[in-house]
């Protein structure tokens, strides 16, 4: 696949965007889930600037629990707070959770693993033994604690705290392409008529595995929405008033709640479903694009 | 191999040591201890004052670091101040439980998913693998822990087919034989719930296994000899893609551990998970330390595990 | 690729059960929205939005505390211990520290020593006791039939052997504060003694034991009457005796049933004591296991527990109907709900409140009590609670009968007042922010800290912070939000490092089998998380516990004066009261859930038929 890309290069041909791109449109499936996943992100951030938060989880004593009706139209909480706006906001604060987790861990991970695949060497060993480290913590526990110590976080520690412990994987997925890409004759090439380390990292070799960055991205970032829910449930989320997706479906521990209020955590879960698959789906469609054996054309 | 076993084994240790300072660290700076909980009127706090100098609990963390250090060195993790017993004494009292989770949801997931997976791979694009990998698309999307609490409704409350907490019958002499068999009992359902979820990424797996050997060389070949369909299935096609899953083992332990802490959870089943999770509530330093810890341990093992099965599995993969 | 067209069914099948969902909330309109448009408008009618549970209200005063009957003989009965997690497996009384540790140890030890309904020591139980004039000496007498399981005495030394075990300095429970009232228990502690000098073994049944000062708390509990067998832990280094297994496995009490194995953590069966002194117990077998709250319903249900110690009161609404099989019994808990405001810190050298009124947001009495007025606690029963938390008026719980007084007037649900407090006191709105500010003109935002736990807490303390929004008051959450259990008592200075950024905080205190409330408002006390001192209020609570106060009418009025003094003060004012519910099976009888001494003993419970009553 690597020779494939170079050779394109060679042959100006569509740019690795495009390729995913074309991917893409493609494939029904795919299509459909991007669609469905720009329409939720910018209708829920579009329509989070005009809800007042604080409105949403604000208390009213005389609808605790109501079922759906006009007023509440996903009915409310044993708070007697509004579901449905806190539905917004909690896949708003999901979303915004993986996204953060997805680019932090992503744009550390690649510098990580360009520059240790690229240098090589000694550098190279070093960086990796760290990776080993990461590789093997026991992540979740990890966080746990992690979590429990920081007094007050917010929606960007919280990413912080998990990029923290989610970017060894990329990195060590783009030190093998970039060990494999360094080796291909444009880049020793490059390195022979004098241009700077720093050029070819980020002109010449990052471009070449862009497809295999956004494959890599794409599949964290359901993976991060997954985690961050697990957490909440756990209790080791968010405070409620600032509701995510998982805190939402973390009701369902009561067991009241799971058996006689539906609608407190049934569309959060659909919703958290819904996603995954979502995200899944175009993730897999560019792994296609990525992997020109399986392109489908 | 044993040399490079050794050395993988060396480059551990500092490992284990810079989790440790980790750990510990971490846990001194969260708020409270262990004698917050026992914020009672009844109790003088005199008392609880007293209990903190005893336990050390006031000293900075680096002394504690190196006190707990000085017991690790002798074997001894130290004291659960809720529980007032050794950590290790409590551990081993868990442990087993969670063992037999991890067996039982081990055992499910090869059961499940190797079936599923040469189905999928040899009818790959019938119905039936339509099927199968949508079973996998839904298993990748849905949180286990929503799954393990649909699971116990249906078949703990609902059906009533299998008990819904504990690890093991009341009463039963432990040892006995009706001790054991109620100890697989409870362990049935979570350990089924993390399976089925768990199943999914080596379904798929194997299935691209299967569908790119199919069209190896070797496989041709065979068949242009006249092997039978099943012969070349069971005898090339399967061998060949089973072993890098069964490479994948050691790494299987990692994700069963973080499994493991949701489903004990929500089948307050009583392993080493939900005593991570009690301890970090109530502070219990010293065993939280040492969970992590040992988990940590357990993950190092299994990717050496996996490295060792692959090299011997796949004899391009060198060890220098 | 066909792959792609199932994934394709499954997802638009996906999508088709959020459509149907939608379709369902938007479909049930019709049917619903007339009930909560009634409901949402008229605050009085609570019985308006019938088919819906949560609007039912219940009063405590309907359920009764004791359930009796005629039992057979023998059975087993299956008690649920309901817990979020293990118990620690602690299970004797003078070393538990773990709230489910001291549920097991009801059912196989006792104390020497029993009580009546005020929580004063009585003559019935397994030692009888006798006191001189001054009320400092205690001779006690242990029965002759009480036996351990063992079928050793009980004797005057296993007493005397408990108490030297709490005061040893390698004791690694909470109880020595519990015993240094005893004469001579400090300087043993210290070791700078061999022996406790107040304690004076006289036979083998007689017990003298001498206290540094008479006061009416020694006899509401506050004398150590739990033996320890010598016999059995003689031998045993007291750093190990916790965790030793006459402790965690084979544990040995007095009680009426036996411990005949533990599975650590989750279950416990018990036999009967045939030896028991008062007679032989009604039950064969007992056994306990640990129940989830979450699945506690389901456990009742199928008959799989037949009662258990505590039911999480919020979910009662929802199951009262499908409990067919259960009566639910219910009491007073003994605690209450409060809302504290903080006064100053904590002076560690001295070990006393540093209160600074100068410096503190809330040190104007009219503010707090403005505050009180802001509250109306008792829609929060109602409606949080379904009736099972009511508007708490004094810091002594209707459960104390003798003390609690009713007369007292306090501040109630009543904002034009509150508003009027505040006008009158000079607090105004000057910027027209909607917030009043302080007399001086400066803005006022109270930092409020309040804790995690249970579904009802944040939306509760929304509401507060709403209400006082209402008077013009601005109150923020600490931090933004709840605080973690470690974390809020840190903050508030459960070890004396008060955060400053605190001026309000709420919690709950569990009282304890005295009154005495200087354990928790005193001016020496690290639990005065107020930090407000008075002089009335040291004198009220010195008074209390003086020699005088023996004499039951005076100390009542004591107490009377003190509750109204903090009423007027407003220190601190207790939000809510509580119920405890606790549901049986219908073939369980003679159980009460009372704390306080009845009739009905733990021996006397029995079942009426062999299996539980399954719901219909």
């Amino acid at each position: 696949m690597e020779a494939d890309i170079a050779k394109m290069k060679e042959q100006k041909s569509p740019s690795a965007i495009n390729i995913l791109l074309r991917e893409l449109f493609r494939d029904k499936l795919a299509l459909v889930s991007l669609i469905f996943l720009i329409l939720i992100t910018a209708f829920v951030f579009g329509i989070s600037i005009f809800l007042d938060k604080n409105e949403i989880v604000s208390v009213d004593l005389f609808a605790i629990n109501t079922p759906p009706s006009d007023q509440f139209i996903l009915g409310t909480d044993y708070g007697g707070r509004d579901v449905f706006g806190q539905l917004i906001i909690g896949t708003r604060n999901s979303l915004a959770i993986g996204i953060l987790v997805t680019l932090i861990s992503g744009v550390f991970g690649i510098a990580y693993g360009v520059i240790s695949g690229y240098f090589g060497g000694q550098i190279d060993n070093v960086l990796m033994r760290v990776i080993d480290f990461f590789m093997v913590l026991p992540f979740l526990m990890i966080i746990i604690v992690f979590v429990s110590m920081t007094r007050d976080y917010s929606v960007v520690t919280f990413s912080l705290i998990m990029a923290a412990f989610s970017w060894m994987g990329i990195a060590r997925l783009i030190r093998s392409k970039a060990l494999q890409e360094k080796e291909l004759d444009y880049a020793q090439a490059s390195k022979t008529l004098g241009t700077s380390n720093f050029n070819i990292i980020f002109k010449q070799v990052l471009p070449n595995i862009t497809s295999l960055i956004i494959v890599t991205m794409t599949l964290n970032l359901a993976a991060n929405i997954g985690l961050e829910s697990g957490l909440s449930f756990l209790g080791f989320g968010f405070p409620e008033d600032t509701p995510s997706l998982g805190t939402l479906l973390s009701y369902a521990t009561n067991p009241q709640t799971l058996e006689f209020r539906w609608w407190i955590w049934a569309p959060a879960a659909i919703l958290i479903l819904l996603l995954m698959l979502a995200v899944r789906n175009v993730g897999e469609a560019l792994r296609r694009a990525a992997d020109a054996r399986q392109r489908r054309g | 191999m044993w040399k490079f076993i050794v050395r993988r084994l060396l480059v551990t240790f500092p490992q284990i040591v810079f989790l440790s300072v980790l750990v510990f660290v971490m846990a001194q700076f969260m708020p409270g201890d262990a004698l917050t909980g026992l914020i009672d009127p009844n109790i003088s706090p005199e008392a609880l004052e007293i209990q903190r100098e005893r336990l050390g609990l006031n000293n900075p963390w680096y002394v504690q670091y190196v006190d707990w250090l000085g017991g690790l060195v002798q074997g001894d993790l130290g004291q659960s101040f809720r529980f007032k017993m050794d950590v290790t004494a409590l551990i081993s009292e868990r442990v087993m439980n969670t063992i037999l989770l991890s067996l039982v949801s081990l055992i499910f997931t090869y059961l499940i998913a190797i079936p599923l997976g040469i189905i999928s791979g040899r009818y790959n694009d019938s119905p039936l693998d339509s099927a199968i990998t949508g079973y996998s698309y839904l298993g990748f999307a849905t949180p286990i822990f929503i799954f393990a609490l649909v699971v116990l409704w249906v078949f703990g409350f609902m059906l009533g087919w299998f008990p819904t907490s504990g690890s093991v019958a009341p009463g039963l002499d432990a040892g006995s034989m009706e001790y054991y068999i109620s100890k697989l009992y409870h362990a049935l359902l979570p350990g089924l719930s993390i399976a089925l979820i768990s199943v999914v990424s080596t379904i798929q797996y194997l299935r691209s296994e299967i569908v790119d050997t199919k069209q190896k060389d070797f496989i041709i070949t065979a068949r242009a000899k006249g092997a039978s369909e099943n012969r070349v299935y069971n005898k090339h096609i399967f061998r060949n893609s089973l072993l890098p899953i069964a490479a994948f083992f050691g790494w299987e332990i990692t994700s069963l551990i973080s499994g493991t802490v949701f489903v004990e959870r929500v089948f307050s089943y009583p392993g080493m998970g939900l005593l991570f999770l009690e301890s970090v509530t109530g502070r219990d330093f010293s065993v939280v330390t040492a969970l992590v810890l040992l988990f940590g341990i357990a993950s190092i093992l299994g990717a050496l595990l996996s490295d060792i099965i692959l090299s011997i599995v796949d004899p391009r993969i060198r060890i220098k | 690729m066909r792959k792609a067209t199932i994934s394709k069914a499954l997802f638009i099948m996906m999508l088709m059960m959020f459509l149907v969902l939608a379709a369902c909330s938007s479909g049930s309109d019709d049917a619903d929205d007339s009930s909560s448009d009634e409901g949402n408008g008229e605050s009085e009618d609570t019985g308006s939005d019938s088919e819906d549970t949560d609007g039912k209200v219940y009063d405590i005063a309907d359920f009764s505390p004791i359930k009796e009957g005629e039992p057979m003989d023998g059975g087993n009965l299956n008690f649920g211990l309901v817990a979020d997690s293990v118990f620690a497996g602690t299970l004797n009384y003078n070393f538990y520290s773990d709230a489910y540790d001291s549920e097991i140890i009801d059912w196989f030890d006792e104390g020497l020593l029993s009580v009546d309904d005020t929580f004063n020591y009585t003559q019935d139980g397994a030692a009888t006791w006798e006191v001189n004039d001054e009320g400092n000496e205690f001779t006690f007498t242990i029965r002759d039939e009480v036996n351990w399981h063992d079928g050793e005495p009980v004797t005057a030394e296993d007493w005397e052997f408990a108490i030297e075990v709490l005061a040893d300095p390698d004791y690694d429970g909470p109880r020595y504060g519990d015993v240094t009232s005893i004469v001579g228990a400090e300087e043993y502690h210290d070791g700078e003694a061999d022996s406790i000098e107040g304690l004076e073994v006289i036979d083998d049944k007689t017990l003298k034991m001498t206290f540094k000062h008479a006061t009416p708390s020694l006899l509401s509990g506050g004398i150590w009457g739990y033996a320890l067998p010598k016999h059995i832990f003689e031998d045993i280094p007291v750093a190990d005796m916790s965790s030793s297994d006459e402790v965690r496995v084979n544990p040995i009490g007095m009680g009426p049933f036996k411990v005949e194995s533990i599975t650590p953590g989750e279950s416990v069966t018990f036999s009967k004591n045939e030896d028991y002194w008062k007679g032989e117990p009604n039950l064969d077998t007992v056994t306990l296991k640990v129940i989830a709250p979450e699945t506690v319903t389901q456990a009742l249900e199928t008959g799989e527990v037949d009662m258990v110690d505590s039911f999480p009161t919020d979910q009662y609404p929802d199951v009262e109907e499908s409990l067919t099989n259960v009566e639910f019994l219910g009491t007073l808990d003994r605690s209450y709900s409060y809302v504290g405001f903080k006064m100053g810190t904590w002076d560690k050298e001295n070990g006393k409140v540093a209160m600074d009124l100068e410096n503190s947001k809330v040190g104007d009495v009219e503010l707090r009590r403005a505050m009180w007025y802001a509250l109306d606690n008792n829609a929060v029963g109602e409606r949080f609670y379904n009736g099972l938390r009511w508007n708490a008026t004094t810091l002594m719980p209707s459960f104390y009968e003798n003390y609690h007084d009713d007369s007292i007037e306090t501040p109630t649900y009543d904002p034009d007042k509150a508003n009027q407090i505040l006008d009158d006191a000079g607090y105004e709105d000057v910027d027209g922010d909607g917030f009043r500010e302080n007399p001086d003109g400066e803005e006022l935002v109270l930092n409020y800290a309040s804790m995690e736990g249970g579904d009802t807490a944040e939306p509760l303390t929304n509401y507060y912070i709403q209400s006082w929004e209402q008077i013009g008051i601005k109150v923020e959450k600490t931090d933004g939000r709840l605080l973690e259990f470690n974390d809020f008592y840190d903050r508030i200075g459960q070890q004396g490092n008060d955060d400053p950024d605190i001026d309000i905080y709420s919690a709950a205190w569990s009282v304890g089998t005295d009154v005495d409330p200087t354990g928790l408002w005193g001016p020496n006390v690290i639990y005065n998380f107020t930090r407000w001192e008075d002089e009335e209020n040291t004198r009220l609570l010195e008074e209390g516990v003086s020699e005088e106060a023996m004499d039951l009418e005076y100390r009542e009025d004591v107490y009377k004066e003190w509750q109204e003094y903090m009423v007027d003060q407003v220190p601190v004012f207790p939000t809510v009261y509580r119920a405890k519910l606790a549901p049986v099976n219908e073939r369980v009888v003679n159980w009460d859930i009372r704390d306080e001494a009845t009739e009905l003993e733990r021996y006397e419970v029995g079942v009426t038929q062999d299996e539980p009553v399954v719901a219909e």
